[in-house]
């Protein structure tokens, strides 16, 4: 690692070091200013302690706060009220003496389940939007970086015939399935060797190395497909159709949310590449792996970890939505999304089954969209020149 | 501009091509079958279930299918199964019940958005522009569902009348005149709660736009010049800063056939997002297939809309 | 420009909220619009699907089609059948027994048709004044005929294993046979003749005889063929309807016995995919006597028969072939795959109920108008408006706002809105019962006792009590409450973990190192299943985990989305124990649900009961025409069903239902006097039932309570 960067910091050390101090300083003497996304990012961090907190709190086969205890003689008491002991058998008496946020329509506690909401709620943004990142990254990345090279039509055909022979496997054609799968797969691989043995001999085969189009129009290609769906139609579709489960909701919300930051971050490869330091480490033979990783990545993140904020925030919300919907997070799990949608049938007997999450639902994400919002202003150049 | 109108549509087809399949493929290869064929309803026997799947082609293998239905849909003919009725005429009557939901939202997206972001970015840093910047985020992060009930209770609990639905029900013998304002006051609510999440975040783009060209040099020429600011800021900057919306009028297209599902369901609005919504429950795959389809040509339609008018616009761009 | 920027949308708003003060309160909502008191809305979560009473098969299709369509009878306030399209009704079976001319008939040696008739005929003086019911059958033997024998051609379709089937032609040479026509269905007439004719003088007739052309197979099989075609013994119940004269379609054509025997056609016929099939198989024939006079030959005894005439009678002048082809033109559609699945009827439907079709919008409402020429006068109401509203909530704001008349109260609202003044509130039990299902294939329920003492570890009462908030009632069995062939005599299991640990202990089951009960090392595990958006079942799911939990069993729970539910867990038979619900008809037939041939994948019999004796009362039941004896064997099975506890009866839940006070029931007596009296809950299902005397008062009415 010192090695490397020795190696490098003649041509490039300046552009690569000295910003990377100052941006930071910079970054953080912006930031201070703007004092609601400080509030937010507060929040941000009280969320995570919360949460963390709540796993701690509710999970193990003894838990302090039991999320899914059921009291049912206790059911919608009211925030702060005491738990009535002559009715509780001794292991349902709650552990703190009182009802913070009351109980819901079976009695069970609504700050146990809160906390407990809270942890699978952040698992949900987190995961979701950790998908949707490495996949931007990854087809952006290769957009912005391979983006000239050209798929030869062997490929597509090959690839074609594997999807197509993969969904007949699924239906009823077992047999023409498998064959198309297998010869999709050999005439890719067999496509990739003479196009790699010889560039241009075009004898025969010459058809199948024709290239068809470059790897950047395939992927925004891609995105444009995936844009052309309706996002949240889509996901409800999606969850409609499969069984409903934690993790197919976080990997739904991921699959369909990767547009922004495959863009984001092809556009900022785009640029980096013709930079001056990138050209100096191809110029030393350094690999693309490392030019990627190392240099590449570090100085397009930026926008992609903005995004991510408010993504985490988007997908908190969308759950909710689907849960409102009946498609969200199945129980046994408690997340702010359900305790929500729940309670709104008890919204005249129990006000605070709705409120609670909510506010909480309300107070989270803007938490999250405003310290997006806070970083996005102290990473973004223009405003910092004029400050 | 013919060649980049050709490329485009080329391209464009493509892409509609590739959502059709994908589309296909989601809904016939998840679990589940229409709910015309509810298996555990006691009078539907084994044969019964037979001819439906037969009537309803899904005894073919996919690729024949999705044939079928694709021509079935070019040819106007295809039919919800769960209700018999073609595609394209329930398609039209709720797109008629979701369009001026959609007109007055635009309407207050767009009346609103301007002056106050407008204003936020003369004075920027202001107690204004903090607070109506926290007041934009705060639209965007509360569920929407949420702030729907919150203002239904208001409305229904302290000023006693129906808010529910596109009109109030058993008015029969009213005058025209209260007819139709009845029928406004139906759409205020879900319009107010649709705009809500647009108006913040035009907002905020419209502070941002104009920021952008009041750093302009003409414009501090302007001020330096002596003009009154009001003039500086809405002649001079605000018709510069006018011109990158001018494009986003392609896409607000999509929204014509979007509809929010949660909010029409909360109001029982008969429209679009609700239709797609109850297929999805029905599996009733011509429907979803054909709202799909449809939005995909809007989507594509309105982003090339909008790249067209950029050219028009900006004549420094030519694609 | 600035100006405008910041006034247009001050101006527009202002002008968008000024339409509020247009809009009417509660209050006003009859005061000043009149014709308000004369519309009833109610609203619904869903849409209904098709309004065609032979297509529909979702409950808001249903709730319309009662009000347009009308059946031939109905059940009234005690739950006994009603005429409506049918004025009266007569039920009389005819009995047909082919002569077995190789018996031995006890004292006559070559048998005759005429000597089989005549020994009947004696037999019934041998046993006059005996209570043996081999008297009581013959006492009810109306008529007896000699059929001659006849020689037929006749074209069979073979089947042979699962698909392959080939039509045959045979010649088949029918002996003479004897039809008896008797005053009263009696599925016992054969064994009680089988006494006089001798024991196996049915059992030993051997069609196969008579049938000839068979191709080369097993004797077996030809014995069934043959047992097919010239069946030894077989019972044909008749219904005879008088429909009721002057009886209308909306349209103004008169109804008459052609519609009646339309509608049935129509049920059967396979293009229409009629969900209702399953119910009018059974019929033989329905035959026009004269223009208001139906009879409905069954092939076999088919005890539910009667009520299955409660279908909506479809017009056949709108819907029959030349009228369909019409349409197919109309429409140019190809008139050979135009079925009335495909027609406008549909959406427009024409019946003779007491409303009539006015408009459909989709997800929006479907109106009605009152039928003028109704035959029993028409209803109170002027209008009938069906609003599809989708979520609970607003349903609720939307009644406060005074726009919905009615709507479907959940428990833990009755509790509040029965405190308002303006309302009155109703409720009653429902057709609709919930229970825990257990799959008896898995091992660990093979043991009626695991089973037994998981129902006893779960606290029902408390469940009631919570979660339904006193809506409901426990439940021991699979018959409906309200009737007599629920056998009262049971007494619920009672919640006694103890006891349930003990019988668990019997079973083998002792506590583990991590205190989960264990048998042979193997835990007491399972999951628990149930579907998504009904949030009464997930409470359960919840408290049964909770409760089992507490006796050692591990409990896992899962939440399926419907479809997935049925086709991928219950269909497959793919769980272990889940919880549903099932919505009983009035009819004690249980075939589909309990008997032990229908356990097979798709089937109802999902968690594998089977029994000897519960098939053969199934059976019996379904047969019985008598009401005494088929509550006898009802409350007989429901003892068996009781002690396997093959389900976790948990409770019948009652529905409820709040309307404002102002809304009565109005009735002219014969005078022209108008007395009007309080809406009071019947019964059945339908607090409804007097609906068409309902109206609305604009001032709330005393009555004087007794």
């Amino acid at each position: 690692m010192k090695d490397f960067e020795k190696t490098i910091s003649t041509p490039g050390g300046g552009v690569l070091e000295a910003p990377k101090r100052s941006m930071f300083y910079m970054f953080w003497r912006l930031f201070r200013k703007n004092r609601t996304a400080v509030a937010g990012m507060l929040i941000f961090f009280v969320f995570f302690v919360v949460a963390i907190a709540g796993v701690l709190l509710t999970t193990g086969s003894e838990p302090i706060l039991d999320p899914s205890l059921v009291r049912l003689q206790e059911k919608l008491r009211p925030p702060f009220s005491k738990p009535l002991y002559e009715n509780l058998r001794p292991y349902e008496i709650p552990r703190m003496g009182i009802y913070i946020l009351g109980t819901d329509e079976l009695g069970r506690d609504v700050f146990a389940r809160m906390l407990q909401g809270a942890w699978v709620s952040l698992t949900v943004g987190f995961v979701a939007v950790g998908i949707s990142v490495i996949i931007g990254v990854i087809l952006g990345g290769w957009a912005g970086y391979y983006g000239s090279n050209k798929i030869i039509a062997g490929h597509v055909l090959g690839i074609f015939l594997i999807v197509l022979g993969t969904v007949w496997l699924f239906t009823d054609q077992m047999v023409s399935g498998v064959v198309l799968f297998l010869i999709g797969i050999f005439l890719t691989g067999f496509v990739g060797k003479i196009n790699q043995q010889s560039g241009k001999n075009y004898s025969g085969k010459g058809f199948l190395l024709f290239p068809v189009l470059s790897i950047d129009g395939l992927i925004t290609g891609l995105i444009d497909i995936m844009l052309c769906f309706p996002s949240f139609f889509l996901i409800l579709t999606v969850v409609a159709l499969l069984p409903s489960s934690i993790y197919n909701i976080m990997i739904i919300i991921g699959l369909t949310s990767w547009m922004g930051a495959a863009r984001f971050v092809r556009a900022e490869f785009l640029s980096l590449r013709e930079m001056d330091f990138i050209t100096a480490s191809r110029a030393l033979g350094v690999n693309d792996g490392r030019i990627i990783f190392l240099h590449m990545i570090p100085n397009a993140i930026a926008p992609v970890l903005v995004s991510a904020t408010i993504g985490i925030a988007t997908a908190i919300l969308t759950e909710a939505g689907l849960s409102f919907l009946g498609f969200g997070v199945p129980p046994p799990y408690a997340t702010w999304g359900n305790i929500l949608s729940n309670g709104k049938n008890f919204l005249f007997d129990a006000p605070w089954l709705t409120f609670v999450p909510g506010i909480a639902i309300l107070i989270v994400v803007l938490a999250f969209n405003l310290f997006g919002e806070g970083l996005r202003d102290a990473l973004n150049p223009k405003l910092r020149e004029r400050l | 501009m013919i060649s980049f109108i050709a490329r485009n549509a080329v391209r464009k087809s493509i892409t509609l091509f590739f959502v059709s399949v994908i589309s296909f493929l989601i809904i016939y290869l998840a679990p589940g079958e229409p709910s015309q064929i509810d298996p555990l309803n006691p009078m539907f026997t084994k044969e019964v279930l037979e001819r439906f799947r037969k009537e309803f082609h899904l005894d073919k293998p996919l690729h024949i299918q999705y044939l079928y239905f694709y021509r079935d849909l070019f040819t106007g003919k295809s039919v919800s199964w769960k209700d018999n009725r073609p595609v394209l005429g329930k398609i039209w009557e709720r797109f008629l019940n979701s369009l001026p939901l959609f007109i007055l939202g635009t309407l207050i997206t767009w009346t609103l958005s301007f002056p106050v972001g407008i204003r936020a970015a003369i004075s920027r840093g202001s107690f204004y522009d903090r607070s109506t910047t926290f007041l934009a985020y705060f639209l965007i992060s509360i569920p929407g569902f949420f702030f729907a009930y919150i203002l239904i209770i208001l409305v229904v609990t302290q000023l006693h009348v129906p808010v529910i639905g596109m009109q109030t029900f058993g008015l029969s013998s009213a005058n025209s005149w209260t007819l139709l304002m009845d029928r406004l006051w139906h759409l205020f609510l879900p319009s107010v709660l649709g705009a809500a999440g647009g108006v913040a975040i035009l907002s905020r783009y419209v502070r941002n736009q104009m920021l952008e060209v009041e750093s302009q040099d003409y414009v501090r020429t302007a001020k330096a010049k002596g003009l009154p600011s009001d003039q500086v800021h809405y002649k001079h900057a605000l018709r510069n800063a006018l011109l990158p919306f001018v494009t986003m009028f392609g896409l607000v297209l999509p929204g014509l056939i979007g509809g929010s599902v949660i909010i029409e369901s909360i109001f029982s609005w008969p429209g679009m997002g609700r239709m797609a919504y109850e297929a999805i429950l029905a599996r009733d795959y011509p429907v979803i297939l054909t709202v799909n389809f449809v939005s995909a040509i809007l989507v594509l339609a309105g982003t090339f809309l909008s790249d067209l008018l950029y050219m028009v616009v900006d004549p420094r761009i030519r694609l | 420009m600035k100006r405008v920027l910041v006034w247009t949308p001050i101006l527009f708003i202002l002008f968008l909220v000024q339409s509020y003060f247009w809009v009417p309160t509660y209050e006003q909502q009859t005061r000043g619009n009149p014709d308000r008191l004369y519309e009833y809305i109610t609203a619904s979560i869903g849409d209904a699907q098709i309004l065609n009473p032979i297509l529909s098969a979702d409950s808001a299709s249903s709730d319309i089609n009662q009000r347009v369509f009308e059946g031939l009878l109905d059940r009234d306030k005690d739950l006994s059948f009603r005429g409506r399209l049918a004025t009266h009704w007569e039920i009389y079976e005819e009995a047909y027994f082919y002569v077995n001319e190789s018996a031995n008939l006890p004292g006559m040696d070559p048998n005759s048709p005429q000597d089989v008739v005549r020994l009947i005929l004696s037999a019934k003086e041998k046993y006059q004044g005996t209570d043996d019911p081999v008297f009581a059958s013959l006492e009810n033997i109306r008529d007896i005929r000699v059929i001659l024998p006849e020689k037929f051609e006749i074209t069979y379709t073979i089947t042979q294993g699962d698909e392959e089937s080939f039509p045959v032609s045979l010649s088949v040479s029918a002996p003479s046979r004897i039809r008896l026509t008797l005053k009263n269905v009696d599925q016992d007439l054969f064994s009680s003749l089988a006494q006089i004719l001798g024991e196996d003088y049915f059992a030993k007739f051997d069609s196969s005889r008579y049938v000839s052309g068979l191709p080369g197979m097993l004797p077996e099989k030809q014995k069934q063929i043959a047992g097919d075609i010239l069946p030894a013994v077989e019972h044909n119940p008749v219904i005879v309807f008088h429909l009721r004269p002057g009886v209308k379609f909306h349209d103004g054509e008169p109804l008459d016995a052609g519609d009646v025997k339309f509608t049935f056609d129509a049920i059967m016929d396979p293009k229409n995919l009629s969900p209702r099939v399953s119910d009018y198989e059974p019929v033989k024939s329905v035959d026009i006597l004269d223009s208001m006079t139906v009879r409905i030959v069954y092939k076999r005894l088919f005890s539910p028969a009667l009520g299955t005439w409660s279908m909506g009678i479809l017009p056949s002048h709108l819907l029959n072939e030349k009228a369909l082809a019409g349409e197919a033109m109309e429409l140019r559609m190809d008139p050979d795959t135009f079925t009335m699945r495909q027609s406008r009827f549909n959406r427009n439907p024409v019946g003779s109920g007491p409303f009539v079709f006015r408009e459909w919008k989709s997800d929006q409402y479907i109106a009605l108008d009152r039928f003028e020429d109704y035959w029993e006068g028409p209803p109170n109401y002027r209008k009938f408006t069906y609003r599809i509203i989708p979520d609970q909530l607003t349903q609720e704001m939307e009644f406060y706002a005074g726009t919905v008349d009615d709507y479907g109260v959940k428990p833990h609202q009755v509790e509040r809105l029965g405190i308002d003044p303006r309302f009155q509130n109703f409720s009653g039990l429902s057709f609709a019962y919930s229970y825990i299902g257990y799959n008896m294939r898995r091992e660990i329920f093979k043991d009626r006792r695991v089973r037994t003492a998981l129902g006893m570890a779960l606290d029902v009462d408390k469940i009631i009590r919570y979660v339904l908030y006193d809506q409901a009632e426990k439940i021991t069995g699979p018959f409906l409450k309200q009737t007599d062939f629920y056998n009262a005599g049971i007494t619920p299991l009672s919640y006694d973990p103890q006891q349930a640990l003990a019988l668990l202990e019997e079973a083998g089951y002792r506590r583990g190192s991590t205190g989960i009960l264990e048998k042979d090392g193997k835990p007491l595990r399972f999951t628990l299943i149930t579907n998504q958006g009904n949030d009464i079942r997930q409470a359960i799911i919840a408290i049964a985990q909770d409760s089992w939990r507490k006796i050692g069993v591990d409990v896992r729970t899962d939440v399926l989305e419907w479809a997935v539910f049925i086709q991928e867990r219950v269909n497959k038979l793919d769980f272990d124990a889940l919880v549903l619900g099932w919505s009983m008809g009035i009819d004690p037939d249980l075939y589909q649900i309990w008997h032990s041939s229908q356990t097979n994948p798709n089937q109802l019999n999902f968690v594998n009961f089977s029994d000897d004796e519960a098939d053969r009362l199934i059976i019996e039941i379904r047969q019985e025409y008598n009401h005494d004896r088929q509550v006898e064997l009802c409350q007989r099975l429901h003892e068996i069903i009781a002690r396997e506890q093959p389900y976790t009866f948990l409770f019948v839940s009652k529905w409820t239902a709040v309307l404002d006070k102002r809304i009565v029931i109005k009735e002219e007596g014969e005078l022209g006097n108008v007395d009007y009296r309080p809406i009071e809950p019947t019964q059945t299902d339908n607090y409804t039932f007097d609906f068409n005397k309902w109206i609305k008062l604009s001032e709330q009415p005393q009555f004087l309570t007794e």
